[in-house]
């Protein structure tokens, strides 16, 4: 059984929102809302300021709130560990943008259904590929792969560096990581 | 944030705004004016009025059913896909708290239609000619009616509660998660049943009235007014020590402009503060002055709303 994980090392990211835009290609998200963004967060006191770059997007956890407090399971999980919604059976009460921790979710103004990050399943993932967002990163910031396959480049990762992962006192269980950054995005 | 992101909007936005707000209240109002009716329908002062059906007893009926109508419309209407409401009623998620209350009013809400016909039957035969089969068949099943009731007073209870529930589950919102809201919201909408049924008792129903049960009721409600003061300290003392995000959310709530005031003004002034000043002076000793008991419940209505609007919104707009 593969269980998809994605990894955003914080130290390679360079802030230019690739990701963001890909995204908003390849799933069609209307102008205004977004199912990633990278957050830029300045910190320190001049001249030792540090900028970070954050992902904001679904964290895919284990156990979502989101998708128990859904009353009609248009949220749902999928053995893989990803979240997704079945737009048909979604009534757009907006419990589930209440319910997650993460702010992850949104009101697509199209479908009037809520949304959010797949990690590209239906469109790409299950069809042997990588995420979009994924695929473009211009510096290879984003990882993403089956954590049972011992040879996927996600577990390579996962041994080497420290991953964290985000809000963990809730128990949700995120599948997405972040490796924190400890040096990129500098200004000199 | 230098924002090179796009927008933020989504982060912001207030996904449940004044009709959520207004449909806790309603519904708070339905499940309460409801046990208030029942109550005093099981210990009825017999030996003073010349119906048993007292003012406040017919008031609780017809308030129910028309409340919880007009709440649910709403809850209906700020769905972002109304027309997919139905999904709610044929496809269930257990351990949704929004399933449970789907479950609870698809039970109550008819009974409390059932409920005011039995109490208006005889406003029924006079009027409403074609629904009178529906009364008689009721009056055939006279014992099992008196079961209805007891039922219908545990559902009204679960109605109010899950309410409170039903913002508790969001663990994101310090304001809303916690056990004390639920309580918060059952008392309260106790409290607003006894308003609303004597408000209604004493402006519609005066032919009917009876003092004893409108003193009983104002004496009822000044304790459950007490209660609230209490519960509302519990829950921000126990915000205030888990600190962290309810810390700062805590914080952020009564630094606010606008929610501030309307705590201070809105819920603890005018819906608590004010009848209790009221009962201990003008309606000192139980006295009967109609035009302060009027007074009286409009306050306790209009800070019972108010307490609905401030906890959705401030909770939703001070979060860390
Ligand atoms: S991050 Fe939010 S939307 Fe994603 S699975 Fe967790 S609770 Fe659900
Ligand atoms: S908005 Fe849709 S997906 Fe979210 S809880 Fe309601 S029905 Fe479920
Ligand atoms: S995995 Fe797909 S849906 Fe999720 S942020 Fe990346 S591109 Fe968007």
């Amino acid at each position: 059984m593969k269980k998809f994980v994605m990894i955003h090392d914080e130290n390679l990211c360079i802030g230019c929102e690739a990701c963001s835009v890909a995204c908003k290609n390849e799933n069609q998200i209307p102008s205004g809302v977004f199912r990633v963004q990278v957050h830029a967060k300045m910190k320190g006191v001049f001249p030792n300021l540090q900028t970070d770059f954050t992902r904001a997007s679904c964290v895919m956890c284990e156990d979502s709130p989101c998708v128990s407090v859904c009353p009609t399971g248009a949220s749902f999980k999928l053995a893989n560990g990803i979240t997704l919604i079945d737009e048909n059976l979604c009534v757009s009460c907006k419990y589930c943008i209440l319910a997650c921790p993460y702010n992850a979710r949104f009101l697509n103004p199209i479908t009037k259904a809520i949304d959010k990050c797949t990690f590209c399943y239906p469109n790409r993932v299950s069809d042997g590929l990588t995420p979009a967002c994924v695929s473009v990163c211009p510096t290879d910031a984003l990882i993403f792969g089956d954590i049972n396959d011992n040879n996927s480049e996600v577990n390579k990762v996962l041994a080497s560096k420290s991953v964290e992962y985000p809000k963990a006192h809730l128990g949700t269980k995120p599948k997405l990581g972040f490796i924190k950054n400890t040096k990129g995005g500098r200004y000199e | 944030m230098n924002n090179m992101a796009g927008s933020l909007m989504q982060y912001n936005e207030i996904y449940w705004p004044w009709p959520i707000a207004l449909y806790l209240f309603l519904a708070g109002l339905s499940a309460g004016c409801l046990m208030v009716s029942l109550i005093v329908k099981f210990n009825r002062f017999t030996h003073n009025t010349n119906s048993i059906w007292d003012a406040t007893i017919k008031a609780g009926a017809l308030i129910s059913p028309l409340a919880i109508s007009l709440g649910l419309l709403l809850l209906i209407i700020d769905l972002g896909k109304p027309l997919t409401f139905y999904l709610l009623l044929i496809k269930y998620n257990f351990t949704s708290v929004m399933t449970l209350g789907v479950l609870f009013l698809l039970v109550y809400t008819p009974l409390a239609f059932l409920y005011a016909l039995i109490i208006f039957e005889r406003e029924i035969g006079l009027y409403f000619r074609f629904l009178i089969p529906i009364t008689n068949s009721i009056r055939k099943m006279a014992n099992f009616a008196k079961m209805i009731e007891y039922v219908l007073f545990f559902l009204a209870l679960c109605v109010g509660a899950y309410t409170g529930f039903l913002l508790s589950a969001i663990s994101k919102i310090p304001l809303w998660n916690t056990p004390i809201l639920p309580l918060l919201f059952v008392v309260s909408a106790f409290s607003c049943g006894i308003a609303a049924n004597i408000l209604v008792g004493i402006l519609f129903f005066k032919a009917h009235l009876n003092k004893e049960n409108i003193k009983y009721l104002l004496v009822l409600d000044l304790r459950a007014i007490m209660l609230e003061i209490p519960i509302l300290l519990l829950l921000f003392v126990g915000m205030y020590y888990s600190g962290g995000e309810s810390l700062i959310s805590l914080k952020a709530i009564f630094s606010h402009e606008f929610y501030s005031k309307l705590f201070w003004f809105g819920v603890l002034g005018t819906g608590l503060i004010l009848p209790i000043l009221i009962a201990l002076t003008a309606l000192k000793n139980h006295a009967y002055k109609p035009a302060f008991i009027i007074i009286n419940s409009l306050a306790v209505l209009v800070g019972v709303v108010m307490l609905r609007f401030f906890i959705v919104y401030a909770g939703q707009v001070c979060i860390s």
